[in-house]
Formats: structure tokens, sequence, C-alpha cells
């Protein structure tokens, strides 16, 4: 008879622990790395029991075990619930996401969440097949494989997810710090649009712009366009938006900086920008704004020049 | 053929002399753009003195680059449109040229003076730092 793999885990499982946080701790340090990170030590513990209890949900092959030989993850039924079964995979899930969010917060690679949970598999097999003579077709491998398999595959799934979040969060910072609008003078307000322009963004600035022609009673608005890497349809719409919102308060606009393929794709697309004033250079825009609001730069009498 | 682009300090001229083939329109279209962000051209003469029939392919050209020069920040001015190409333009309906007409270079390139002369970037040329 050989032993079901509930048994031997449940016989083996402190044992397995412990050595499999000492391998994780011996390669941590051999590729340099802080080997008991404190903060990554919990999260592998909670995923360790989560593993655990996932293993635990083998589709009983054995009449003969007993509920006193259960380890006390496993349910005492031969087939478990599909809600149970379900209610551990969502655990499992949860502390995968967070120990891939530790790791990334720590900038660790996936390959080496990957590496840690796939020494676990090498772990437990190992048991098993101390414990009893398995052969490699026994179901009990097979289902370990299965589990494996699956919790690589969330493992990948919830790194993607981390990452797909870390970027939103990015872009959303580099969204705020890039819509300024200046004070260049007494009435006028430089607009200096960075980066790639979409619909968030462009109402976003849009709406900073129209507060602070408003708070400022600007005369004229520059918008500069230099660092608008492409114009393509979408971002034409939203920069004819800002301008026609700009103008029904009553401020001139001066576009600068517009590329020369930036100027093509405006043509092509049908925009005309009518009565806005458009300049090649930003030092042009500003010059056409003070004209406007009756200003100029002059040298000072006896200066260095 | 290729159109070439005369410099006039920071004016520039051209001349079409014959019918585009649509590439040459193209072509002619992206040189022009180009030149005009490269100089940072204050003001474009477009000389068609020569052109006998304009038709409607050829008047869009014209006009987009006259909106695409304009977008680069720069004055334009259409030189030496024909009476009949006039007549014709006009029976195609609706302002197929949009930019400014003269009848020849000469006062083509007065206007471009005059309105360059009241822009901002031209009235504070006794700041220039070059």
């Amino acid at each position: 008879m050989t032993l079901s793999l509930s048994q031997v885990l449940s016989s083996h499982q402190d044992q397995l622990l412990n050595h499999w946080l000492h391998d994780l701790s011996q390669a941590a340090a051999d590729s340099g790395l802080n080997p008991a990170h404190p903060e990554l030590m919990e999260p592998l513990r909670a995923l360790f029991w989560a593993i655990i209890a996932q293993l635990n949900q083998e589709p009983a092959q054995q009449p003969n075990q007993t509920p006193s030989q259960a380890s006390a993850h496993a349910p005492d039924q031969p087939a478990p619930l599909a809600s149970e079964r379900s209610e551990q995979q969502a655990a499992l899930k949860t502390e995968l996401q967070q120990l891939i969010a530790k790791q990334a917060r720590l900038q660790r690679n996936l390959s080496d969440t990957l590496g840690f949970l796939l020494h676990l598999k090498h772990l437990v097999l190992k048991a098993l097949l101390a414990a009893e003579a398995h052969d490699p077709t026994d179901r009990s491998i097979l289902w370990l494989d299965h589990c494996f398999e699956q919790i690589a595959r969330q493992a990948f799934d919830s790194a993607l997810a981390e990452r797909d979040r870390y970027i939103s969060e990015q872009s959303l910072s580099i969204m705020e710090l890039s819509t300024p609008v200046l004070r260049l003078w007494h009435q006028i307000l430089l607009l200096p649009l960075v980066g790639v322009i979409d619909t968030g963004r462009a109402r976003q600035v849009t709406d900073h712009l129209l507060e602070a022609i408003a708070k400022y009673e600007a005369r004229v608005t520059v918008i500069d366009l230099t660092g608008v890497p492409i114009i393509d349809t979408s971002v034409a719409q939203h920069i004819m938006k800002t301008v026609d919102a700009a103008r029904l308060l009553g401020s001139r606009v001066v576009l600068t900086g517009i590329s020369p393929e930036g100027a093509q794709t405006l043509t092509k697309l049908g925009i005309r920008f009518g009565d806005v004033i458009s300049r090649a250079s930003l030092r042009a825009g500003i010059a056409e704004a003070l004209l406007i609001t009756g200003k100029r730069i002059s040298a000072m009498d006896g200066g260095a020049r | 053929m290729k159109i070439p682009i005369l410099r006039l300090g920071r004016l520039l001229l051209v001349s079409i002399q014959e019918d585009l083939t649509d590439n040459e329109a193209m072509q002619f279209q992206s040189d022009l753009v180009n030149k005009v962000a490269e100089i940072e051209a204050l003001g474009v003469a477009v000389d068609i003195t020569a052109l006998d029939v304009v038709d409607s392919y050829m008047a869009r050209v014209i006009n987009d680059t006259a909106s695409m020069v304009r977008l680069l920040g720069a004055e334009v001015v259409i030189c030496g449109v024909q009476p009949f190409v006039a007549m014709t333009l006009i029976e195609m309906g609706r302002d197929l040229i949009g930019a400014d007409c003269t009848f020849n270079l000469d006062q083509g390139l007065e206007q471009l003076k005059t309105r360059i002369a009241s822009r901002g970037d031209i009235r504070f040329a006794g700041d220039e730092d070059e």
C-alpha cells in the first residue's frame, strides 16, 4: 500500500516548509540578495500553507484513507465540495498576488518567483518518492504536476496584473506632472504639452487651462506642441477642442512648435485652425503674444550689450 | 520633375512651371514643408504664372500646402493666378484656394513683407540675439 499525497504531506509539512525556506535563503544569498528578507518570509509561509491546502484537494483514489490520517487542512470527505475547492483556490490566488506584489516592490524577477514555486514542487515530489514507492504515472504525481502548473500560471497572471497596475499608476503620476499651465507674463499663459495626448489627459489639460485663463484673465495662451511626438487624428481633435474652449473664454491662442509631419497630418485630416496664430518656435510665439498684449522686450540702456 | 525651392533671406520662393503628377505634387508638398521648418521661414510665395490649367486636385494640393505652411508659422501668398485659371476655379466652386492671391510675384512679395512686418517676432527684431 502506498501512502496518499495528503498523508505524506501531513507528516512532512513542517519539514518541507523549513527545507524550502532554507533553500530559498540559500539561493538568495548566492545571488547577493538579503537572504531572509523579513518582508518576504511571511508571504512565503502563507503561500506555503495555501499550496499545501490546494495539494490536499487531490481527488481520492484510496478507499482506506481515514479522517484521522487526513491533514488538518484537508477536508474529510473523499471528494471535496466544489465550493470549498474554489475557496481554497481563491485563498491561494490571494497569497500569490501578495507575494508577487512584494517581490515587485523589492525589484525581484518573475523568474525568481517561479523558481521558488517549482523548487517547492521538487521538494514535495522528493518527499513523496521517499515516503513510499510511487511510479511516475501515479495519480498523486500527476495531481502534483497539475497543481503546480496551475500555480505557475496564476503566478504569471498575477505578475502581469501587478505590472499593469504599476504602469497605470506611473502614467497617472506622469499625467499629473506634465500638465502645468504657466503664467508667462501678465495676461499671457503658456501651456507646454509633453508626451502622448490621450482622451483623459486632453480633458485634464483643457480643464487646467480654462481654470487658469479665468483666474488670470489671460488674453493670450501659447500652446507649445514641441514635446508632442505624434499628432494623429485623436490628438488633433483634442488640441482643436482645447483651442476652441480657450477661444470661447476670449483668449487668443498661439500654437507653437508644430513639426512638419504634424502640419501635414493636421492639414490632411482637414483640420483648419481658422484664425489661430501658429508659429514655428516658442520664441516666435512668445513674441506674438507680447505683441497682442502690447508689451515688448528690450535691451537695458547701457547694458552689457 | 523636382521643383526648386529658392531662398531669399527668410522667404521662400517656389514657381510651379508645369502640371504635376500626384507623386510630384506630394514630393513638392513635403519638400516645401520641411524647408519651411528647417529655416523657420517667415513667408512663402508660390508662383503659378506658368500654369494654364489648375484642376481640382492641383488646387487642393496648393491649398493644403498653404495651410501646412501657415501651421508652421509662415505667411503664404499665391502669385500669378491666370484669368482663365481663376474662372475655372470659381466655376468648380467655393474657395478652392483659401490662401491670399496676388496678380504677380512683385505684388506677392510686397504683401508678404507687409504681413511679416506686422508680426510679433519681427516687431522685436531689434532685440534679436543673433
